[in-house]
């Protein structure tokens, strides 16, 4: 864990500098350039919202913010554990000539996929503005529930960054375990009153994902506190996790350059 | 004798040959022996003063490259162990984490800082990168833009200009045109003449490794043949060829 604190301060910059550097490339490279970044999360928000108004005929309170709120978590989540898979593989070419302690190149792409979702947060308070609706005090604890969504993302990409390496068809294999928990994690709809009793709820506490999306909109829009007793259980899972793929990548780090 | 800046005992490493596993693999390796690993070094002992400039000789696949990474560090060892006393490595390879859009001011930069040099140490040194590098205007143009010639030369300003106290250099010592070959021979000279300054240089030309190293280590399949003074090694080494 020394080794830990002691490598990711010294390659802070570096994170930094390679974070922004990614995604100055990103943007120079598409014509809309940083414009996507709003724009992909909104026309999807669309969707979701043409389809469950219109082809399922059903309604949540605020359906336009409480669906983008789903999709700003969600796309964080599931970019970064589908690029984590193959990411010691994408960086063959730094892997092979130099060492560098590899959750640094993990943290790199967490830091390019947490920046596109703050862009996609603006958006929801300009929404919430939209709307009308008034932040509570509780809108505070917006800062510690993306501190565990960072914790939670962390550990799952960490271990499946190791697994990554060794297992050729764990990329196709977690394609289809995230589209899984996209639909069981409720982004475009309530899972407490669309899933029936008990289920729903069991839903929503078992599944990290779901449960961080249901916090955040409670806490925006229907102002209500977090509940800690989930909030400390998940925070608590999610550094035994980090730890345990910390420890784990390296034990194991110094094969991956043999391996790809 | 003076003092060691690396010293090597015993490393043995090898290439598994259970690569990545996947449906297919794990299938085939029910029915078929599992293959044995290749073993890329095996049991080498050697050790480096300080301020020495060591060429690494040998036919291809005999291990060079493989013992440069496994000193920066890239590689384990899997037996054996190697000490480098706590002084900086570095592989000079080239281009190591470019990225083709950027300028060649900024991956400067992003190169450095993956080196392990501070911001500040870059900055500092980026100036004399970029006029070592030839350069000029291209140098706030993204690295795509280049030819092939120039993105080497960036690279290897680089690496030749931040300097550390170990340098294990792998055939970079022809890159660019005539002019630029000439200059970068000279860099590489006037880097490793540093007497604080340990090289270990791999080549396959014997003319440089003459001109160059204090001493020649040859390895063949893996295994040390030889650690002696330049020419003892260099007239061993064409007798054995011819």
């Amino acid at each position: 864990m020394i080794k830990f604190c002691r490598d990711f301060k010294k390659y802070f910059s570096y994170t930094l500098y390679a974070a922004w550097a990614e995604l100055k490339s990103e943007i120079t490279e598409s014509y809309l350039s940083w414009i996507w970044l709003i724009l992909e999360p909104f026309c999807f928000m669309l969707i979701y919202t043409f389809i469950v108004r219109i082809v399922f005929h059903s309604s949540e309170a605020y359906l336009p913010v409480f669906v983008f709120i789903g999709i700003t978590i969600w796309n964080f989540f599931s970019k970064t554990v589908n690029g984590s898979v193959k990411l010691i593989k994408s960086n063959k070419s730094i892997i092979s000539r130099i060492y560098i302690p590899k959750f640094v190149l993990l943290n790199i792409s967490i830091l390019i996929n947490f920046y596109k979702m703050l862009v996609s947060l603006v958006i929801v308070a300009c929404m919430l503005i939209f709307y009308g609706i008034e932040l509570s005090i509780y809108a505070l604890y917006l800062l510690p529930l993306i501190i565990l969504l960072l914790c939670g993302t962390f550990a799952c990409s960490v271990i499946l960054m190791h697994f990554g390496v060794f297992v050729k068809d764990l990329s196709n294999v977690i394609n289809i375990v995230l589209r899984l928990t996209f639909y069981l994690s409720g982004v475009f709809y309530s899972l407490s009153t669309r899933v029936p009793r008990p289920y729903g709820a069991y839903l929503t506490h078992y599944n990290p994902i779901a449960y961080i999306i249901d916090e955040m909109r409670n806490i925006l829009i229907f102002a209500q506190p977090l509940n800690l007793k989930w909030y400390i259980s998940w925070m608590v899972v999610s550094i035994v996790f980090s730890f345990i793929g910390i420890s784990t990548i390296y034990k194991h780090e110094s094969k991956y350059a043999k391996v790809i | 004798m003076g003092k060691l800046a690396i010293n090597i005992e015993n490393l043995v490493i090898t290439y598994k040959e259970l690569h990545r596993i996947s449906l297919k693999t794990l299938k085939k390796s029910s029915t078929q022996k599992k293959k044995k690993g290749y073993t890329a070094l095996n049991g080498i002992t050697f050790s480096v003063e300080q301020g020495k400039i060591v060429g690494v000789i040998g036919k291809n696949g005999s291990g060079k490259s493989t013992l440069l990474r496994a000193i920066a560090g890239i590689f384990a060892p899997d037996e054996g162990t190697i000490e480098t006393y706590g002084n900086s490595v570095s592989l000079l390879a080239i281009g190591i984490g470019f990225i083709n859009n950027l300028s060649g001011r900024e991956n400067i930069i992003l190169s450095g800082l993956l080196m392990g040099f501070s911001k500040k140490e870059i900055e500092k040194k980026a100036e004399e990168i970029i006029e070592f590098s030839e350069l000029g205007d291209f140098i706030d143009k993204p690295v795509q833009t280049y030819s092939s010639g120039m993105y080497s030369k960036l690279a290897f300003s680089i690496t030749a200009i931040m300097e550390s106290d170990i340098i294990l250099i792998d055939e970079v010592l022809s890159v660019g045109d005539a002019g630029f070959k000439k200059k970068s021979y000279n860099k590489v000279k006037e880097l490793i003449s540093h007497d604080k300054r340990t090289v270990l240089i791999v080549s396959h030309n014997m003319n440089t490794i003459r001109k160059l190293c204090d001493k020649v280590l040859w390895l063949h399949n893996g295994e040390i043949m030889m650690y002696d003074s330049t020419e003892k090694v260099i007239t061993q080494y064409e007798q054995f060829f011819s």
